[in-house]
């Protein structure tokens, strides 16, 4: 899937060639209207529920406010983001970001891939009982699966260190802690991924591979020619939904489980935010570091966008 | 993948090359690669169950036998689950939950269905900024938005009920992107043949896109259900004082003085089973309808 595509040829123009410059403009307007009729239910609640905060979250990054309605707010200019670029915990959240990013790409890249491409060496009934396997994380609550993790990851009677006969406080070690945010985090989007990998795949043409090996092509060089090429716009949308969304999917485990720690391990940007929100009453800080992320993000983005519209393949 | 293994599909070539039928492939492929397919899907499968797995079966494990690691929790016992019945009034919990996540799935296709055919059917002037405006929501965590938005609903007087849970997930940059390529996916020929016709764009809509598109948006109504029924943040915030949705309730089993593993495993197994069941009994289904639009 491409995210900015360029519009599609011009369909049969229809009636708004030559005519419509004699048409009456509420004739024009009347005849532009749907597509924008259609669009209005879902932009009213983006508006609303989306960019109005976003837009009072701008006001709020140069305000001094507690979060208590009976104490005024103070308008403090750039303060805050002076203050948030000067703390070290905000360069800390972002490089475990990072981290965390890195170490969800194979979950959502490698590992759905390698699950497609031999889904279709095994098919039949096998493939669909390997596939459902893999997809049930998926359907486990975020709250419900942290506590079975934190419960498999118990320093003693937990199932994790018993197999393996560890004793490791994986929630409690820096090291560890940060590893198992990113375990539980991919064990619970792999099956998201593995689906939009498989629909990926099935938008292939199978005669392309047919063709290949006709020609000589053995099945390795088929798929790092063909299908892989083929399937990059699926890859560059998967990268794209891991970027931006990595932090808030492990946001669940490290709200209720690692609170964060320890020492800030698993204290990623998102956790930050509701820190400095709900940890320290510090709505302008937060508000602050939410519109730098949102920045970011948005930047970061863009360039993949750019990139991957430039190196992706199309099957047209 | 080893050059080795690969090596055996180049020397023998036991059937005619060309066949193009789906059986002569397979025939054509050397056992030993279904065989790894196999062992890696399979071990891969069962890692990914076995959490799923200790949940049910530390939950059906009798209290005195909450730590015991055998494989299979014997003697059963039910006393975890009544334990948990008495905690927390699940049958309420259960309806609440369902209607929430109902009402934010049917929503979110809606407004899914609207967006996706107007991008899908017309070109239009701001066509990429507006498809922007929808994608960018994922630049917007639900930590900027939760103080604004919840200072709204509390104006709105909705704080505490079920409607203050589901009104502002409406609508979702998924559905949208995922029933623009479904549409486009229909024959434009049916599309124009349903203008020659005389039909307005909105008896189009759900004379002709709609039937079209049925099992894809079974799939994508399964999916946004599951998201919803799992949603855990917004309704935290909203429903504070009610806890009224089963991934609320969840929390009164882990307190300072402790976890009560088996009541919570008993409650988290209720709260994953309906979508687990939905799941299994519509699984077929879900992946054709996901696969079949070659979400791409």
């Amino acid at each position: 899937m491409t995210l900015l595509e360029v519009p599609a040829p011009p369909r049969a123009a229809g009636p708004t060639t030559p005519a419509a410059v004699t048409t009456p403009w509420w004739r024009r307007v009347a005849r532009a209207a749907p597509p924008y009729l259609f669009l209005a239910p879902g932009l009213a609640l983006l508006v609303v529920w989306t960019y109005r905060p976003l837009v009072s979250t701008v006001r709020l990054s140069f305000l001094s406010w507690n979060l208590l309605p009976t104490s005024p707010a103070r308008s403090v200019g750039l303060d805050n983001f002076a203050r948030l670029f000067a703390l070290p915990d905000f360069g800390a959240a972002i490089g475990r970001t990072a981290v965390l990013i890195l170490g969800l790409l194979p979950f959502t890249l490698v590992v759905p891939v390698a699950v497609g491409l031999l889904a279709r060496r095994v098919r039949g009934r096998a493939a669909t009982v390997y596939q459902a396997m893999v997809f049930a994380p998926m359907l486990v609550a975020p709250v419900a699966g942290a506590a079975v993790w934190q419960w498999m990851l118990d320093p003693r009677a937990g199932l994790v260190n018993r197999v393996l006969g560890t004793t490791t406080n994986w929630l409690q070690e820096p090291a560890s802690a940060q590893l198992a945010v990113i375990v539980v985090t991919g064990w619970h989007v792999l099956g998201f991924a593995t689906l939009v990998v498989a629909a990926g795949l099935a938008g292939i043409d199978s005669e392309y591979s047919a063709a290949a090996s006709l020609d000589g092509a053995t099945r390795w060089q088929a798929t790092r020619w063909l299908t892989l090429p083929l399937l990059s716009p699926t890859l560059s949308f998967l990268s794209l939904m891991t970027l931006l969304l990595a932090a808030q999917w492990s946001f669940p485990l490290v709200n209720t489980v690692t609170h964060g720690g320890p020492s800030g391990a698993t204290t990623n940007i998102y956790f930050l935010l509701w820190d400095y929100a709900f940890g320290s009453f510090d709505a302008g800080l937060g508000a602050a570091a939410g519109l730098v992320f949102f920045l970011g993000f948005g930047l970061v983005a863009l360039v993949l966008v750019r990139l991957t519209e430039r190196l992706s393949f199309h099957d047209s | 993948m080893t050059p080795e293994l690969l090596a055996p599909s180049h020397v023998e070539v036991p059937v005619p090359v060309h066949a193009p039928s789906d059986g002569a492939v397979v025939l054509r492929e050397p056992r030993l690669r279904a065989v790894l397919g196999h062992v890696v899907l399979g071990l891969l499968g069962i890692a990914c169950v076995v959490p799923l797995y200790w949940l049910y079966a530390t939950s059906l494990r009798a209290p005195e036998n909450i730590y015991s690691l055998t494989p299979f929790p014997w003697p059963l016992s039910v006393e975890n689950y009544a334990e948990a019945w008495g905690a927390v009034n699940l049958p309420r919990l259960l309806v609440n939950t369902f209607v929430m996540a109902t009402m934010v799935a049917l929503g979110q296709l809606l407004t899914g269905l609207l967006a996706g055919y107007a991008f899908a059917a017309w070109t239009f002037r701001f066509q990429n900024a507006l498809y922007l405006v929808f994608i960018a929501t994922w630049l917007v965590p639900f930590q900027v938005t939760m103080v604004p938005n919840y200072a709204l609903l509390s104006e709105l007087g909705v704080l505490n009920t079920i409607a203050g849970a589901i009104i502002p997930n409406l609508c979702t940059a998924l559905a949208v992107i995922m029933l623009r390529t479904h549409v486009r996916s229909i024959p434009r020929e049916l599309l124009e043949a349903a203008r020659m016709d005389g039909r307005t764009a909105w008896s189009t809509l759900w004379t002709v896109v709609v039937p079209n598109l049925g099992p894809a948006l079974a799939a994508l109504g399964v999916l946004l259900f599951i998201n919803a029924w799992n949603e855990y943040f917004w309704p935290a915030l909203v429903l504070q004082r009610t806890n009224d949705v089963l991934q609320l309730a969840l929390h009164s089993f882990i307190g300072p003085e402790g976890t009560q593993w088996g009541p919570l495993m008993a409650t988290a197994g209720l709260a994953c089973l309906p979508v687990l069941i939905l799941y299994l009994v519509l699984q077929r289904r879900i992946v054709d309808g996901f696969v079949r639009s070659g979400l791409r």
